[in-house]
């Protein structure tokens, strides 16, 4: 009986730090929601739904909506693909690895907002450093206004999305490869087995579980990232670069409407739950099988 | 367990966190804008000033930015741990005003006191017959021209009209620099074709309280800028220009004509001193009609502050003239207390007698709730002309918009 209660007993102190971290905000969260909120947050008239309703609505929301979406596949699916040959190559052995890594591990030690305010100046379209190699290059022969226009702006802001991703993805995938035992390797060379095949029969499904956790934990953190897209454009111009955090911050912050903010953050946090909830199934049920 | 004794229980808790922050006596605290490097020197000095001069009460300053201000006295006022005073932009105060958390000052201002402000920047935050802020920073916009590039060009003199404009800034473009410099991004973005459209006679709310944005008035403004972008007289990539980047082309002199506050000459004389600009006028349109954009900031009392007598002190103290001559100066503002503005650093200073004469045609902020929301809609309807949006379109749904939030 009391080797039963340990296990509870032991969690209980976790439990309470992520009740008052956790599940006050979002039940506070949930009261602003379905409430008439002044500036200031003092809640008063119930109203239900309202403030989802209204946020069906307006179309900078739904257009955010689904931003935030190809933002998210983007930069957790282009990281992927970056991060798999990236560990591979840190994981062989070869002179000068420990500065590869370092060189890769980089951009992870500098703060997001820094990355995106050294990004804002170098994408300047008059005096910014990226305009003016490529023009050395001879690759333009007139300045690009990168921030101007979406077309431009955001998948630049996909790009950097994706290279503030690799080195946290990086690292998961190198713990993975270190788990593979190299006799795996040795036996299958030894059958004749192509480095192809190898990748393909041994590396990519060991990796798998790693692979399913950088999905689920960079998902999460792509699609609440704010500093990129904010310092860069603030989601402009004309809210043409906007993803749910941001549109949520000019809700909030610029225009006072807290009850439509927080309506927006509740629909993130069901999205996230729901997506997180599917993708642990999916994969938890493939492991079995 | 039930959410309910969870919230029981937090609470409680919460409470006793609140209990265990001891509420000094005699401690005033004061969230302040960050408007340049200076600004958090200069209250340290009032700091040591104050003190040494009140025993017993000590200051605290809180020096924050200006883009997160209004997120952090959000967050403050609906934790409660809000300051005893702030500053705050003035287009905000009725947001204030009507969630009463600002305290009306009338009780403590003396005839006396009221007597050291001019009436032009005191005014915005009168409200209800009360007043609830007082001014402490204040500023106007007014066209700065490069000199050397409009001698390049052979221009006399700063264009008196947008015509005029539209003119020089084609001769200045045959000389390989930008003729006019046209903010499209970030805050005061809307402000910016404000300019244009006062010149045409229109405001930002007609006399029946709608929305200006639909007239024929907004619409020529638009055309205006949006001509001026598709024939190059601008700076290209306009939308990716806040008004700091078209500060730092004409600093750089690769712009011709922009229209900014007073701070930008401060800027130019640490930077550029070696640049030869001029200030002028904003250009006025075929009536004769023109407007400039005035902007106060106030500093308000809360209404749950427990230590109001002694933040009156320190209201008093940093209303007289040497503070704000000290302030007003190292920050680039125009001057707010008439005693101030007497002095030989104002009355002699060109620039800022280009600005002090526009006073007479400033239009403040309308102090209408939902003024922000507002702001953001006319911004975001800009972009997209500036972008090559069909500017008929654009305004008429952007003040369908409008008059949307003005209804409510």
């Amino acid at each position: 009986m009391q080797n039963r209660l340990l296990p509870y007993l032991l969690t209980l102190p976790s439990l309470f730090l992520a009740a008052v971290v956790i599940f006050w905000p979002v039940w506070d969260l949930l009261q602003i929601s379905t409430h008439d909120v002044s500036r200031f947050g003092q809640l008063r008239d119930f109203t239900g739904l309202a403030n989802f309703w209204t946020l069906l609505d307006d179309p900078d929301f739904i257009a955010a909506l689904w931003r935030t979406v190809l933002w998210t596949v983007l930069v957790v699916g282009g990281a992927l693909l970056v991060s798999i040959p990236v560990a591979m190559i840190l994981n062989m052995d070869f002179y000068g690895r420990g500065l590869a890594r370092v060189i890769i591990m980089l951009p992870w030690a500098v703060s997001l907002t820094m990355t995106a305010v050294v990004w804002r100046w170098a994408l300047n379209g008059e005096s910014g450093m990226l305009n003016s190699a490529l023009m050395k290059l001879g690759l333009i022969s007139q300045n690009i206004q990168w921030l101007a226009s979406a077309a431009t702006a955001f998948p630049m802001q996909v790009l950097i999305g994706i290279l503030v991703t690799v080195p946290f993805t990086t690292t998961i995938f190198l713990g993975g490869l270190s788990s593979i035992p190299d006799d795996l390797y040795e036996a299958a060379a030894l059958e004749g087995a192509t480095p192809l095949q190898q990748f393909r029969e041994i590396t990519f499904p060991l990796l798998k579980p790693f692979i399913n956790i950088a999905i689920v934990l960079n998902t999460i953190y792509v699609f609440n990232s704010f500093p990129i897209i904010w310092v860069m454009t603030q989601g402009g111009p004309a809210n043409s670069t906007d993803i749910l955090v941001t549109h949520l911050y000019k809700l909030a912050f610029r225009i006072g409407k807290l009850g439509e903010a927080s309506a927006v953050s509740v629909v993130m946090f069901v999205i996230l739950l729901v997506f997180t909830m599917i993708y642990v199934r999916l994969a938890m049920r493939e492991q079995r099988a | 367990m039930s959410l309910a004794k969870w919230t029981v229980g937090l609470l409680a808790g919460m409470s006793m966190l609140a209990l265990a922050a001891p509420a000094d006596a005699g401690e005033v605290r004061v969230t302040v804008a960050e408007y340049s490097a200076k600004t958090g020197p200069y209250f340290d000095e009032v700091k040591k000033e104050f003190e040494a001069a009140n025993p017993g009460i000590t200051v605290k300053f809180e020096v924050v930015p200006w883009d997160v201000l209004l997120q952090k006295l959000t967050t403050d006022i609906t934790a409660g741990t809000n300051a005893d005073l702030s500053i705050i932009g003035t287009r905000w105060l009725i947001d204030f005003v009507q969630q009463d958390v600002a305290e009306p000052l009338d009780s403590y201002i003396t005839p006396d006191f009221k007597g050291r402000f001019i009436d032009t920047f005191l005014s915005p935050s009168i409200m209800n017959g009360k007043t609830y802020g007082l001014p402490i920073a204040a500023s106007a916009r007014a066209m700065y021209y490069n000199k050397e590039l409009f001698e390049k060009a052979g221009i006399a003199k700063p264009p008196a009209t947008w015509t005029e404009l539209q003119e020089d800034a084609r001769k200045i473009k045959a000389q390989g620099a930008f003729g006019f410099g046209l903010q499209g991004k970030e805050i005061e973005t809307d402000v910016y074709y404000y300019y244009a459209m006062w010149s045409q006679g229109t405001e930002i709310l007609n006399k029946d309280g709608t929305s200006g944005l639909g007239t024929p008035g907004a619409l020529e403004a638009a055309k205006l800028y949006k001509s001026m972008i598709d024939e190059g007289l601008t700076q290209p990539g306009v939308t990716s220009n806040n008004r700091e980047d078209v500060q730092n082309l004409f600093k750089q002199g690769k712009v011709g004509m922009m229209i900014t506050a007073p701070f930008l000459s401060n800027q130019i004389k640490e930077e550029v001193p070696n640049l030869k600009y001029g200030v002028a006028a904003i250009p006025a349109g075929p009536t004769g009609a023109r407007g400039t954009y005035g902007v106060t900031d106030s500093i308000i009392m809360f209404k749950n502050s427990k230590n109001k007598d002694e933040a009156w002190k320190l209201l008093d103290f940093l209303f007289t003239k040497e503070q704000r001559a000290k302030f007003t100066q190292g920050e680039g503002f125009l001057p707010v207390n008439k005693e101030e503005a007497k002095m030989d650093y104002y009355v002699n200073n060109a620039d800022l007698a280009a600005f002090t004469a526009l006073l007479p045609d400033a239009r403040f902020a309308p102090v209408i709730p939902g003024w922000e929301e507002i702001a953001q809609i006319t911004s975001d309807a800009m972009q997209k002309i500036y972008l090559g949006g069909d500017p008929e379109a654009g305004l008429k749904d952007a003040a369908a918009k409008a008059n949307a939030v003005l209804k409510k």
